[in-house]
């Protein structure tokens, strides 16, 4: 048993895994992609559809640019990264538009900003243009977990405090309500996110450095 | 083949790959959301008259059978007479009648405005009386999230029901947006007039002040008719209206 779980801490996917999970999570210890953090998790169904979008979307174009990468001239890598995430960013928001209309309506226009989340390009820039492309597809799926490990955990918080509920279902019993508890309007609000992220990123940091 | 050619060639192959793959996704995926914007643009009408709850989902089949059931969509001419099937009439314009046991509770008058940055489109209710509105419901805009944006959202629509579109003496003056609160920003006599403005969102509670105006202008001889005579005649085959595509 134990020497079974050596086996899987050793390999690469597991240590990509862990490592964008924890050691260098892409919000809260690169602290990239916070403005579609704060715009998406105050409820958890669009925390949960934003970050399998954006998973989606960073794994397959990791996974592009890297088949690609001995061919993409030098000089122009950046616009044919762009090109490819924002075909994949189109083509994932069409796909919510036919098949989850409402919670795309909510998203807006934070999906059709994922072309500009730096997660995604930084992926295609400093690790598929550099890397095979089984290996870059682990490590979008890896990048696209840890981000939306933050954003349902963010939004759990949110959604709980501010609006009593979670995934939609009331939690809190309507008896705390009769006893004069209140929902905390400031959770709906994006100065609640950032002080949810800033508690993570707090969490975090003090676990890390134990 | 010089390092130029081969990156104008990679480029125009890129392109082609990406612009293929959207033209198949935009045209396999169009039925689906089509579909979606009908049964949203139904359940918003629904929402403008209080039939649904704003903010919950609820199963497409049921929407569409509610809408089925209680909304009637009839044509009108710019002076307010129903049209029937046989008038060929030159401007028509859309008017719903919601009904709940068999009495017809609300007109809804469909809304194209202006906004800041592309147009609104939403429902308003206004009650049988002619004069007091009974929901407003916004499903399309371009507005900025969190600013402007705000007017798809529960709290800026409650503030229209119950509102007036006449002052005391029974004259038009429309549903205009406050800048701020109504409660401090609007004369008391106005405040039945007014609704509470979005702060960051100047311009857009501006132009939708003046769409409102302009489509409430429109349809007034229908709200003349029923302020004084109560409910329109319908005639036997009534032209039933053409929804927006």
């Amino acid at each position: 048993m134990s020497t079974a779980l050596v086996k899987i801490t050793r390999t690469e996917t597991y240590r990509t895994v862990s490592d964008a999970l924890w050691q260098n999570n892409p919000i809260s210890k690169q602290v990239l992609g916070i403005c579609s953090s704060l715009a998406v998790t105050v409820q958890m169904n669009t925390a949960i559809v934003m970050a399998l979008a954006l998973t989606a979307v960073v794994a397959c174009s990791n996974l592009i640019i890297s088949l690609m990468r001995k061919m993409i001239p030098r000089n122009i890598r950046i616009i044919v990264e762009v090109a490819v995430i924002a075909t994949l960013v189109i083509i994932a928001d069409e796909v919510l538009k036919a098949f989850m209309y409402n919670i795309s309506k909510q998203l807006s226009v934070f999906v059709g900003l994922i072309i500009t989340n730096c997660i995604v390009m930084g992926r295609a820039e400093t690790f598929a243009m550099s890397n095979p492309p089984l290996k870059s597809f682990v490590d979008g799926m890896a990048n696209g977990i840890g981000y939306g490990s933050i954003l349902v955990g963010v939004s759990f918080f949110r959604e709980l405090l501010g609006s009593g509920k979670i995934l939609g279902f009331p939690v809190v019993p309507q008896a705390l309500y009769d006893m004069g508890y209140m929902d905390m309007g400031l959770m709906l609000l994006a100065p609640g996110a950032f002080i949810v992220i800033g508690l993570f990123v707090w969490l975090e940091h003090a676990i890390l450095n134990r | 083949m010089s390092d130029g050619v081969k990156t104008i060639l990679f480029a125009t192959g890129l392109c082609l790959v990406c612009s293929l793959l959207l033209t198949m996704a935009a045209t396999g995926l169009k039925a689906f959301q089509r579909e979606n914007a009908l049964v949203d643009r139904q359940k918003n009408i629904l929402q403008a008259v209080g039939a649904v709850e704003s903010g919950r989902s609820y199963p497409a089949d049921a929407i569409k059978a509610l809408y089925q059931s209680s909304i009637q969509c009839i044509s009108i001419d710019d002076e307010g007479q129903v049209l029937s099937a046989k008038a060929a009439p030159k401007k028509v314009l859309p008017l719903y009648l919601y009904r709940a046991d068999g009495q017809v509770k609300a007109y809804i008058i469909p809304v194209d405005s202006r906004g800041l940055w592309g147009r609104i489109y939403g429902y308003l209710a206004l009650d049988t009386d002619g004069s007091t509105i009974t929901g407003f419901s916004v499903y399309q805009h371009s507005e900025t999230p969190g600013l402007g944006g705000e007017i798809e959202n529960q709290w800026f629509q409650r503030n229209f029901v119950g509102k007036q579109i006449i002052d005391a003496e029974g004259n038009f003056v429309s549903i205009k947006i406050a800048k701020g609160a109504v409660e401090d920003a609007v004369r008391q006599d106005l405040k039945p007039n007014y609704v509470d403005g979005i702060s960051g969102a100047t311009m857009t509670g501006k132009f939708l002040s003046q769409g409102l105006e302009d489509i409430l202008q429109t349809y007034e001889p229908v709200s003349v008719h029923f302020r004084n005579q109560g409910m329109l005649k319908l005639p036997e085959n009534a032209l039933v209206c053409q929804p927006p595509s």
